[in-house]
């Protein structure tokens, strides 16, 4: 799937839930952007964040930040992250 | 929050506790976060409150400066109350500490006496918050309330009971202390992990020597602990002070739990850790000795990590418990009857893990529902003791552990004992105990401080510059 043609939107977070499921949706470019470039949304984290994937098989990836953690269940997310952390 | 000069009338020696230092191999490696006794009993001192206490930090050498002992910033220290039955924290008190550095030029911890918990010649001062949670929602009680120092020595220190004892706050009908006291846990930790040996009954031992007295392995470490006083109203489970000990809803369990970020990355910047994302319990403590000798060493830090309610998974160890099997082997001859019985231990199940039942001990109950769980388990509804036994209930006092547990029961014994098969006819009548099941102990007293007979009812720590390491008491 294309970078080029979805925008990834945090779609459910809760400030002060100590851990959620977020499913990432796609949905229409919002506002003027470069071809393979995210944009921050309001709700983006302000802070450092940890991300970890358990099982490199799963498609799962967890975001510590702050107190909670935020489980994203994208396996083309996982498998970029997993490419750069292979040197690709 | 109002500083307050309740101290300790008077102090008292004896009877002994088991405890859980270094219980678990990661919890080891993790003394800030290592809870190593729990207390919980109705107060003698102002019998219309409960008394909760949770040490942490074992072994802890008065002398160990310059960076002395003290709680972690980065851990969350809980109370937990459950009194509806089923195992969860209903109700939790959270402590929470940071520290401050008052001068950043110095190495020193104090740069002169420490004669009030503000002055500036303490160089590392200690605060914590308190708060309460209680059905999802946090409400904070209290902040930057101050720890005492630890007990540095008569210079540097002058006074410690004072300064100690104004470190004891009010808040609201509570009161709430948090630091360094004398580890009143003694056992003869030397003898018993050298392949069971209780040195009174050693010419017994399957590799036999002459018999000789305990030896307290703890003589003279100092612990950290968080003491909570609070209205009995305020944890029971219909919010009033029960007075029918037979009813259920008369009953709490607690259990003291310590937590750590998820993640810990190092800041080289900073050279430390720091904590990313939710808490996750890392150390829990109900009972006594139960993850330390009950539960197999492989699923130790899995059982830290995990809420009473789950604890049916661990119950085969309980009803069927390695030193029960052990005790024969080591001393041949000495426990033929408990050799010979193989059931599933019903008394140490409503012992540990589902409180006893009515009908078991007459007039007394503290079950709280088929639900097993590893909770301490105190009823409310039962006054304290005006001449408290140290083997509590099964010496008939009934304010004594398992109902909850006081400071100066000697949980060591009674435990040993139970396991030795004298609680078992408490179930099964047709049992008759070995001899040996009454006479065991390790031979240890408490050579340390000495209790209070007042909140918080640790003593007071020993000195780093009066304990000489290996005499036979701090000072």
């Amino acid at each position: 799937m294309g970078e080029t043609s979805r925008r990834k939107v945090l779609a459910a977070t809760g400030a002060g839930v100590a851990a959620g499921t977020v499913g990432l949706t796609m949905g229409p470019a919002q506002g003027p952007a470069q071809a393979g470039e995210a944009r921050r949304t309001s709700s983006s984290a302000r802070e450092s964040v940890v991300a970890y994937i358990e099982d490199h098989r799963s498609g799962t990836l967890r975001l510590l930040v702050g107190e909670r953690e935020v489980v994203v269940h994208d396996r083309d997310l996982v498998t970029r992250i997993l490419n750069a952390a292979g040197g690709q | 929050m109002t500083a307050t000069s309740s101290r300790a009338s008077s102090t008292r020696r004896g009877a002994s506790e088991m405890s859980s230092h270094r219980e678990a191999p990661e919890m080891a490696k993790d003394p800030v976060a290592d809870s190593t006794d729990v207390y919980a009993f109705v107060s003698p001192d102002r019998p219309d409150t409960v008394t909760l206490i949770a040490n942490y930090i074992p072994f802890q050498a008065p002398d160990g400066g310059p960076n002395f002992y003290e709680f972690g910033d980065d851990v969350a220290y809980d109370i937990n109350i459950s009194n509806r039955g089923k195992g969860e924290a209903d109700l939790i008190y959270r402590f929470r500490f940071h520290t401050q550095v008052r001068d950043p030029k110095t190495f020193l911890y104090n740069t002169g006496p420490i004669t009030a918990l503000g002055d500036a010649t303490w160089n590392r001062p200690q605060f914590y918050s308190l708060t309460r949670i209680k059905d999802g929602k946090s409400r904070k009680l209290a902040e930057h309330l101050p720890c005492p120092p630890v007990n540095v020595g008569v210079r540097s220190t002058p006074n410690y009971p004072d300064l100690a004892a104004s470190a004891v706050h009010r808040v609201g009908k509570r009161r709430v202390f948090a630091g360094q006291r004398a580890d009143a846990f003694h056992v003869d930790l030397g003898s018993i992990f050298d392949l069971g040996t209780l040195r009174p009954f050693q010419a017994a031992h399957l590799i036999p020597s002459p018999s000789a007295v305990g030896i307290n392995s703890l003589q003279s470490f100092n612990v950290h602990s968080i003491a909570l006083q609070v209205p009995i109203s305020e944890v029971s489970r219909a919010g009033d002070v029960p007075t029918d000990p037979s009813q259920a809803r008369s009953v709490i369990g607690v259990w003291a739990s310590a937590s750590r970020r998820k993640s810990r990355m190092f800041h080289r910047g900073e050279g430390k850790y720091v904590g990313h994302g939710p808490w996750e319990q890392v150390s829990r403590l109900g009972n006594p000795l139960f993850n330390e000798v009950i539960t197999p060493m492989a699923h130790k830090d899995m059982w830290n990590a995990r809420q009473p309610k789950g604890d049916s998974l661990f119950a085969k160890y309980v009803n069927h418990p390695e030193l029960a099997r052990l005790l024969p082997v080591l001393y041949p001859g000495v426990f033929p009857n408990l050799a010979g019985y193989h059931k599933p231990r019903a008394d140490l199940n409503a012992i540990l893990l589902t409180g006893i039942p009515k009908g078991v001990v007459p007039g007394f109950t503290n079950f709280t529902g088929p639900v097993e769980s590893d909770m301490l388990r105190l009823n409310l509804a039962i006054p304290p003791a005006s001449s408290p036994h140290p083997l509590g209930l099964v010496a008939g006092d009934a304010a004594g552990f398992p109902n909850g547990r006081r400071v100066d029961d000697d949980v060591v014994t009674v435990e040993l004992r139970a396991i030795a098969g004298l609680t078992i006819p408490l179930v099964d009548p047709t049992f008759t105990p070995d001899g040996a099941a009454s006479a065991v102990q390790d031979g240890t007293t408490d050579t340390n401080g000495g209790t209070t007979l007042t909140f918080p009812f640790l003593g007071d720590p020993g000195g780093g510059y009066q304990t000489v390491p290996g005499t036979s008491s701090a000072s």
